[in-house]
């Protein structure tokens, strides 16, 4: 599911889910919550705006499986 | 619930997006206090949240489909009877060099840094290449850095749901913080509403309702609220569909065309030919159209045939693509389509509610000045009537913030709000909340976009929009069922009740329209013809005194 998130990476910065113009992404102490993966346009805001190039996107099975 | 705020401020500006960022920049640059609220975030929302790729001008270089009587031309061509000549002039033409000189002033280059050139390509009915390509990933936090450079102040995460009148005119809005559930009372000498067209309305190709051509956040919020405080509405009638890659609702295809790639059916047929003289460089209407017939009469699936690029033009192909669509390009590869010579499946998007053409807008009826109806009420970009696309979006944005801004000046007091209807609109707005059980805002939108799909998605008749709106009618009663468990899903339950009631007007607008234009963006099967006598300007929407959504025709003329 969009967006998938490398814990190793990621540096708890909290853009990605300023960003977000779904509001799907939340910050949560422990790390990033990608709270609504349903509701992701695939805009590629999370992604483009990492500075740690934590952030991947993956597409569901029904997108490419048509 | 959170807190409570009351703010005052100059101008306000609804929908931090390209529009409503532009309208800031100017308020701002008159020295005004500025506010900009905003659902999302304003460095990354809306419709180019993640990237852009042409501008659309003629620059005046010596050719003859270079001046603004040919741009002109092309708008009278493509948009005859959706777009006003006159704020056309006055929102585009007399803004345009500012706003080309806006864009690379706050750095994003629309130039070929090493020639000074722009770079043109040719698409959609146009008499000679006015789309600038370029790399717009960066314009959207661009534009926000300059908004915060201004000093505007912005809310971000915050729905705003109600515009506050006093006598008439402008005084303020109401919203809540989907975040910390805060409540906010604005009031301001001017407004300008810019949140873009209404989506989420018709069922989508792969049943996610958030895998759409344009930004799922846009839902016609203040259609919804300007429509209740009195405000015209035009435009509303038309659905607007492109085509796009099988699976993924992205943009794109022109860049396919202007690369020189074909659609073409399952029988290898270049189809665009047999349905309109221009072919493949047909109005974006006529592509959706041939495209939507070619699939019904079972000559589908439909490609687009890229095996004669060179591997030079499908590494640039690749690459632009994701200017626009950051993530296409890595769909494709998901996907299995690689750089060497390739078909890729496409289809008809799902409709939304939105302009006729690219020259236009759909919903806050607005004038040369960028003024609606309500005194001290402004529209900008796709959420008025006659702006769409970046190339408005940004010269209008501005036009509608001076506009603001001069009105603004000349307003001594704020004007005051009732009391008792905000605590009235603050109740409404967190009802859902309270409630344990009941309708979730996913269940009510399901029901919404199959009813608008299979009476209005696109082709319709009078009979199945009169049906249309029987089911969209009784709908209101579920309102009270509504539930949210927390304050995102309150967000998406105003959401769903604003996609609701703009599908109404949507449907009542169709109705007055007896006859086609722009097919399928309006498609009268029982009036299939169109009808310049009496049709050639716009259906006005506005509540009438019982409540009920009233028409009236207003005519355009076109001497170009
Ligand atoms: C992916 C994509 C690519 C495109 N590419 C091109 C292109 O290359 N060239 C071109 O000319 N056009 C292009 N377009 C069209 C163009 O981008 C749009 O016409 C234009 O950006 C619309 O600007 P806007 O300000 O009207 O709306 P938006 O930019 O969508 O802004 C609306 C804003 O309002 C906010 N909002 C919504 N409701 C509320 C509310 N209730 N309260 C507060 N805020 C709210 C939203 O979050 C959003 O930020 C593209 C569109 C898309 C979707
Ligand atoms: S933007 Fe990147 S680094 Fe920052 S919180 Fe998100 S994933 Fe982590
Ligand atoms: S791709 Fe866009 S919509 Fe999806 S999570 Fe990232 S920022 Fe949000």
């Amino acid at each position: 599911m969009p967006p998938v998130i490398d814990p190793d990476k990621c540096n708890l910065c909290g853009v990605c889910d300023e960003h977000c113009p779904l509001d799907v992404i939340y910050m949560e102490n422990e790390g990033v919550d990608v709270r609504y993966p349903l509701e992701c346009w695939h805009c590629g805001a999370c992604r483009q705006d990492c500075p740690t190039g934590a952030v991947d996107i993956e597409f569901p099975l029904i997108m490419l499986g048509v | 619930m959170g807190e409570d705020h009351q703010i005052e401020t100059d101008v306000a500006i609804i929908g931090g997006g390209t529009a409503g960022l532009n309208s800031a920049m100017a308020a701002a640059e008159k020295g005004l206090k500025v506010l900009v609220a905003e659902k999302a975030n304003i460095e990354r929302s809306g419709a180019i949240a993640g990237g852009i790729d042409h501008f659309h001008a003629y620059l005046e270089t010596g050719e003859d489909w270079d001046t603004r009587e040919a741009y002109l031309g092309w708008v009278s061509k493509i948009s005859k009877g959706a777009s006003s000549l006159k704020v056309q002039e006055a929102v585009y033409c007399d803004e345009y060099k500012a706003a080309i000189e806006r864009v690379e002033r706050i750095g994003i280059a629309l130039r070929n840094p090493k020639t000074g050139d722009f770079y043109r390509t040719l698409a959609l009915g146009m008499p000679g290449p006015y789309a600038i390509n370029f790399n717009g990933k960066k314009l959207k936090p661009k534009m926000a850095e300059e908004v915060r450079r201004l000093g505007c102040k912005v809310l971000g995460r915050l729905q705003v749901t109600r515009l506050l009148l006093h006598d008439g005119e402008i005084a303020g809005f109401t919203g809540f913080d989907m975040r910390t559930g805060d409540f906010y009372q604005v009031r301001a000498k001017a407004v300008v509403i810019a949140t873009g067209n209404t989506n989420r309305m018709f069922k989508p190709q792969t049943g996610n309702p958030f895998n759409l051509w344009y930004c799922p956040a846009d839902t016609g919020d203040l259609h919804r609220a300007a429509y209740e405080a009195g405000v015209e509405l035009a435009n509303m009638e038309y659905i607007r569909m492109t085509i796009v890659p099988k699976g993924f609702s992205a943009p794109g295809f022109n860049a396919f065309l202007g690369m020189g790639s074909h659609l073409i059916n399952s029988l290898e047929e270049r189809y665009l030919e047999h349905h309109h003289p221009m072919g493949e460089a047909a109005p974006r209407n006529f592509v959706v159209w041939a495209t939507y017939n070619e699939l019904k009469e079972g000559r589908g699936p439909i490609y687009m045939d890229c095996r004669h690029l060179s591997q030079k033009d499908r590494e640039h192909l690749f690459e632009t693509l994701g200017y626009d669509k950051d993530t296409l390009p890595d769909f494709f590869v998901k996907k299995g389509y690689n750089l060497e010579g390739t078909m890729i499946e496409m289809t008809v998007s799902e409709p939304m509610q939105a302009r006729p053409s690219e020259v236009c807008g759909s919903g806050i009826k607005i004038d040369e000045k960028c003024a609606s109806n309500v005194p001290g009420l402004y529209a900008a970009g796709d959420s008025s009537d006659q702006m769409g696309c970046l190339h408005m979006c940004v010269a209008g944005g501005y036009a509608a913030g001076k506009q603001a801004a001069e009105f603004a000046l000349k307003t001594k007091n704020f004007r005051p709000v009732d009391s008792a209807e905000t605590a009235t609109e603050k109740d409404r707005i967190f009802r859902p909340l309270g409630k344990k059980t009941g309708i979730s805002s996913w269940e009510f939108e399901d029901i919404v976009r199959i009813i608008t799909t299979d009476h209005f998605g696109p082709v319709k008749t009078e009979i199945s929009l009169k049906s249309a709106l029987d089911k969209l009618n009784k709908l209101d009663d579920a309102h009270g069922d509504l539930k949210a468990d927390n304050l995102h899903e309150l967000m998406r339950v105003h959401e769903a009740m604003n996609i609701q009631q703009v599908a109404k007007i949507t449907a009542t607008a169709a109705m007055a329209r007896k006859e086609t234009r722009f097919p399928p963006y309006h498609y009268r099967a029982d009036f299939p013809e169109t009808d310049d006598d009496q049709y050639c300007g716009l259906i006005v929407i506005k509540k009438g005194p019982e409540g009920d959504i009233t028409t009236r025709f207003e005519p355009l003329t076109y001497e170009i």
